[in-house]
């Protein structure tokens, strides 16, 4: 069919029928196209060619397997944690303020309490002065070093010898003292030592320990973020299914989700990935999404463990979904 | 690329808590977008090296430059503006290098990427089976015969759903040269794939 009035011939149709599919054809350009479209058979079969074609070009469409995202996700997180915050905090807490005058570190953005620097630097003055009153002496000078009783320490090493022309020798420890604190989880100094304990990494009794009491206190962002990194992260088995103990009633939110994901798939410990698949299946079967059965489907492809396997296919047929990709 | 139902509302206050440095705010925007970003990168690449190099440093770049994002485009406009170049960067980079990192290693020797993929439903046909595997291996010659542009362009709108209007502001450029970039590579793909259809 050729071009007249306006129309289209076939040769023009033909370079429009991939925009006609994508439906990127203003108003008037497709009228013409479809106008052409019905008087000529042979165009419209291009136009079948075409769709074929997109159909064909669907299939081999990549779908990021799960465990690529969850990847994905963890190595991001490792990297956020090394980047500074945002420099607009607007609404930074007492604690961070004070800091802020404390290291006369630049306070943020639109902060109200500039003028406050120099009293900052006043107060570490104030802060060393006092210090250094109640402080213990501790040279030979007198009688305070023998009352500190320096054998009491907890631990303590000789940094350096130097004798002294009074025939005296003046002694420089380093030392390591025990020191008490009590308080309950609402008081910022033990919050913050306990967050801090769940990460020690030289002594898994004491992270141990740690996690079982923040394992109460999940409902706060602060101590879920400590449990998710426990549970990613953390050298010991057994404290890692503490936390995810914890972060069961959790489980619904993403960043405890993808934690989850994350044992299930990568976890060493069989017993922590079948725990993982109990809390990730814990819901109402309907409520089991798309990229949650993709999961099982990909634990089902690498798993090694019969008892995990298993475990995963009885979920998966409890939905009726296939246990194998395609 | 749609974010998830109910987010449009919110993305607003969580961009806004994100750029007054909750974390937990800025997660909830990776997550909304994280997936699509991740499967543009993978199919425009095939690479999943590639890909997570791009998903990072994307991710990565926006936390950094967040506080310059003024609400003048939408956020997702503005990401793809951020994740395209990267992925042109990589594309451009392999031009250079004339190669495809189309083998990898494996316990059993090398294998080509295309054929870790899974395959489409096949249905156990053999005759199918072996269309589909001349289609794949065929539909990968043509993607590497694309420039980057074309390349970036047909996935973006092919696989990714994306108007061409949106796909315009991501790399910077009209509609219309979007639409002729996307012109040139289906007609490039209708030459290159015309005996399978």
């Amino acid at each position: 069919m050729s071009a007249n009035n306006g129309s289209l011939n076939c040769a023009e149709t033909q370079t429009q029928l991939a925009m006609l599919l994508y439906g990127e054809l203003s108003f008037d350009r497709e009228e013409q196209v479809e106008s052409h479209l019905d008087g000529c058979a042979a165009c419209r079969e291009s136009l079948e060619r075409q769709r074929a074609l997109h159909a064909a070009l669907d299939a081999v469409q990549i779908e990021p397997s799960p465990s690529l995202l969850i990847e994905c996700r963890g190595d991001l997180q490792a990297r956020l944690m090394e980047e500074p915050d945002q420099p607009a905090k607007p609404h930074s807490g007492w604690w961070d303020q004070l800091v802020d005058l404390l290291t006369l570190r630049p306070p943020s953005v639109g902060s109200s309490v500039r003028w406050l620097r120099p009293a900052g630097a006043l107060t570490l003055i104030a802060i060393g002065f006092f210090a250094a009153r109640m402080t213990p002496l501790m040279t030979f000078r007198g009688g305070p070093f023998r009352a500190m009783g320096v054998g009491q320490s907890a631990a303590s090493r000789v940094r350096t010898v130097e004798p002294e022309p009074d025939g005296r020798i003046q002694i420089v420890l380093d030392e390591t003292r025990q020191r008490t604190v009590a308080g309950r989880m609402d008081d910022e100094p033990i919050r913050a030592l306990l967050l801090s304990a769940a990460r020690d990494p030289s002594d898994p009794g004491l992270r141990a320990v740690t996690v079982d009491i923040l394992n109460s206190h999940a409902q706060s962002a602060e101590v879920r973020d400590t449990l998710v990194y426990a549970l990613r992260h953390d050298q010991n088995a057994g404290v890692r299914l503490k936390a995810m103990q914890g972060l069961k009633p959790f489980a619904g939110q993403p960043e405890v989700r993808s934690a989850l994901e994350q044992v299930l798939l990568t976890d060493s410990n069989p017993g922590l990935r079948t725990q993982a698949i109990d809390v990730l299946t814990s819901g109402p079967s309907e409520d089991l999404d798309r990229q949650m059965v993709g999961t099982l489907q990909e634990l089902m492809d690498r798993e090694s463990n019969a008892y995990v396997r298993q475990r995963s296919l009885t979920v998966l047929q409890a939905i009726k979904a296939s246990a194998e990709t395609y | 690329m749609a974010p998830k139902p109910g987010l449009q509302a919110d993305e607003a206050a969580l961009i806004r808590a994100a750029q007054a440095g909750d974390r937990a705010a800025f997660e909830q925007l990776v997550r909304a977008y994280d997936l699509s970003v991740l499967r543009l990168a993978m199919n425009l690449l095939r690479s999943p090296e590639d890909a997570r190099d791009v998903y990072q440093e994307a991710f990565l770049r926006v936390f950094r430059k967040l506080d310059t994002f003024r609400f003048d485009c939408t956020f997702h406009t503005w990401l793809y503006r951020i994740v395209t170049n990267l992925c042109l960067d990589h594309l451009r980079k392999r031009k250079v290098r004339k190669e495809e990192p189309a083998i990898v290693a494996s316990g059993e020797g090398t294998l080509d990427r295309m054929d870790l993929i899974p395959e489409a439903r096949a249905d156990g046909d053999p005759q199918r089976q072996l269309f589909s595997g001349q289609l794949r291996q065929r539909v990968k010659e043509v993607l590497s015969q694309l420039s980057p542009r074309e390349r970036l362009v047909f996935e973006m709108r092919h696989y990714q759903g994306m108007r061409l209007r949106a796909i315009g502001e991501s790399l910077g450029t009209t509609e219309e040269a979007a639409k002729n970039c996307l012109f040139r590579a289906t007609q490039k793909m209708r030459i290159a794939l015309g005996d399978f259809v």
